[in-house]
């Protein structure tokens, strides 16, 4: 029987992955190895699973990855490059931008100093716990002003504490796209943006494929080497602007997803 | 030509190596914590260099690079750094030996810790020299929030060493445990097998690692010899060997700049 480990943390194991993982423990050996209970040691290697599939981006969990990595050719979904870019979000725009796929515009500031375009949205730095995007709207001298409350957080009041905020350009988009790749896979969504509707489930829809964006997230799992993301893309005259990348997915938003994503990893393992 | 410089400081081996290269003809501008702001205007600068390590100046870095502007060291270099994981992979698969390390919440470190386990080094995950490191003899020693992740390194005892190199040239130092780059240090001769753990880290990076420093424990029991801290620009301190580190930092980080010019 194919062997799969499941690096995740308390929180995605208790509120994301049901459905998940009783149709995988149908299909294969599963061991779950959670951040808050697991002893890392860099000198112990005993692993014997065929693949394992990161469902989490704390520090435990990516010096997991890396050990995999580094001691084993076992395949690792996704890889440490690529979780290790998505949460860092000023590095994936740069390496983005740098392969063509269009972005709102971006720009890192020590707290004070404002961006180079009039309306925005400061995000947080790095997108490595577990939270809910949490929107502060501000009208400032006619300039409008969103911040997420981690990234203020970030600078004014928690751990961890930075000097800095990432400003990204406000894009006024009638719709929010959600794209999903899994492996070859690309599925496409589209939602009310979050500032409209808080209740992103209740616009969500299926849609056509788009091929622009198709190619996009290709290019975006290429680069970023993931084999599994989730794009968020805003659209404004026209012309798409990526907003977010993300390296574990919510699957459970597409019809079957928890089969899709199961599936590709035992397709995966076997190779 | 106008060389930018990203530090978390204006004074210190930054300054020294400001004055240096402006004696030279350059326009120097420091970029610290206060007035980096990463975009476009960053572009008008010939190059780089990557005084600290700090994950902003390293952001910094990495947007000067994929933007075609050089940056020495290379951002890369000092994130491997900077890094405890990254650089403990690095130097297993270099051959160098590095003490075991942990990671986990304080609640796992009790179930599974016993007794005998210790002593343990606690240190920051990114991070270098001896900020937020601390001797773990016990379980009370630490003090951390349920969820916190924590990174202890096997506390290794014996001898502990920094190792400067500039260049071709190694300056080995005897240091008391755990102190920082500033105390004083005894010179002593550099043993064979320490140039030659400094010429395997040097040459993995082909030439790329101008200078740097290595900690460096030989463990009492068996001689054996520790890798526990790598740095990539440190401060040069208690640099007591030949030349000046000033001016060798210069001239090497130019002549970098003229090769990948050339290039």
């Amino acid at each position: 029987m194919i062997k799969i480990g499941i690096l995740i943390d308390k929180y995605h194991l208790e509120n994301k992955v049901t459905e998940f993982l009783e149709y995988i423990k149908s299909k294969a050996e599963i061991t779950i190895y959670i951040e808050e209970s697991y002893l890392f040691n860099s000198s112990k290697f005993d692993f014997d699973e065929d693949l394992f599939f990161t469902k989490a981006k704390g520090e435990l969990i990516l010096a997991f990855i890396k050990l995999i990595e580094e001691e084993s050719s076992i395949p690792i979904i996704n890889s440490y490059k690529g979780t290790w870019l998505a949460i860092n979000r000023f590095l994936n725009s740069v390496f983005l931008k740098k392969a063509g796929i269009p972005l709102a515009e971006f720009s890192l500031n020590p707290k004070g100093s404002d961006p180079p375009f009039r309306d925005f949205i400061i995000k947080n730095i790095i997108d490595q716990k577990n939270y809910k995007f949490k929107p502060i709207v501000n009208k400032v001298n006619g300039r409008l002003n969103v911040a997420d409350e981690r990234a203020l957080n970030e600078v004014d009041k928690t751990d961890p504490k930075y000097n800095y905020l990432y400003y990204q350009k406000f894009i006024k988009s009638k719709w929010e796209y959600k794209i999903y790749g899994i492996g070859e896979e690309v599925f496409f969504y589209k939602q009310l943006p979050i500032l409209v509707n808080p209740n992103k489930t209740e616009s969500r829809k299926k849609i056509d494929d788009i091929p622009e964006l198709k190619e996009y997230c290709y290019k975006a799992m290429e680069v970023m080497d993931l084999k599994l993301t989730s794009l968020d893309f805003l659209k404004s005259k026209d012309q798409f602007y990526l907003t977010d990348i993300n390296c574990t997915p919510n699957f459970n938003y597409i019809k079957d997803g928890h089969k899709i994503v199961a599936n590709y990893l035992l397709k995966q393992a076997k190779q | 030509m106008n060389i930018g410089i990203l530090s978390k400081r204006t004074t210190m081996l930054t300054g020294r190596l400001k004055n240096c290269l402006e004696s030279k003809g350059f326009n120097i501008s420091i970029y610290t914590l206060d007035n980096l702001v990463i975009n476009q205007n960053l572009l008008n600068q010939d190059f780089y260099i990557l005084k600290s390590k700090n994950l902003f100046f390293l952001y910094a870095g990495y947007f000067l690079e994929a933007n075609g502007i050089p940056v020495i060291p290379k951002p890369d270099i000092s994130f491997i750094q900077k890094h405890r994981i990254h650089s403990n992979f690095l130097m297993k698969k270099i051959g160098l030996t590095t003490p075991e390390i942990y990671l986990g919440t304080i609640d796992t470190f009790k179930k599974q810790f016993s007794v005998e386990d210790f002593p343990f080094i606690l240190k920051p995950l990114m991070g270098s020299g001896s900020k937020g490191v601390k001797i773990i003899r016990t379980l009370k020693d630490l003090n951390s929030k349920g969820k916190t992740i924590l990174y202890l390194e096997k506390f290794v005892k014996g001898i502990h060493y920094t190792v400067y190199f500039i260049g071709d040239e190694i300056c080995t130092l005897i240091k008391p445990p755990l102190s920082d780059e500033h105390v004083d240090m005894k010179l002593i001769e550099t043993p064979d097998d320490i140039q030659d753990l400094i010429t395997k880290w040097r040459n993995y990076f082909n030439g790329d690692l101008l200078f740097g420093h290595l900690d460096i424990v030989r463990e009492e029991s068996n001689n054996k010899l520790y890798v526990v801290d790598p740095g990539s620009f440190p401060e040069f301190t208690n640099w007591k060997c030949r030349g000046s580190p000033i001016e060798n930092i210069c001239k090497l980080i130019l002549e970098k700049y003229e090769y990948i010019k050339k290039k």
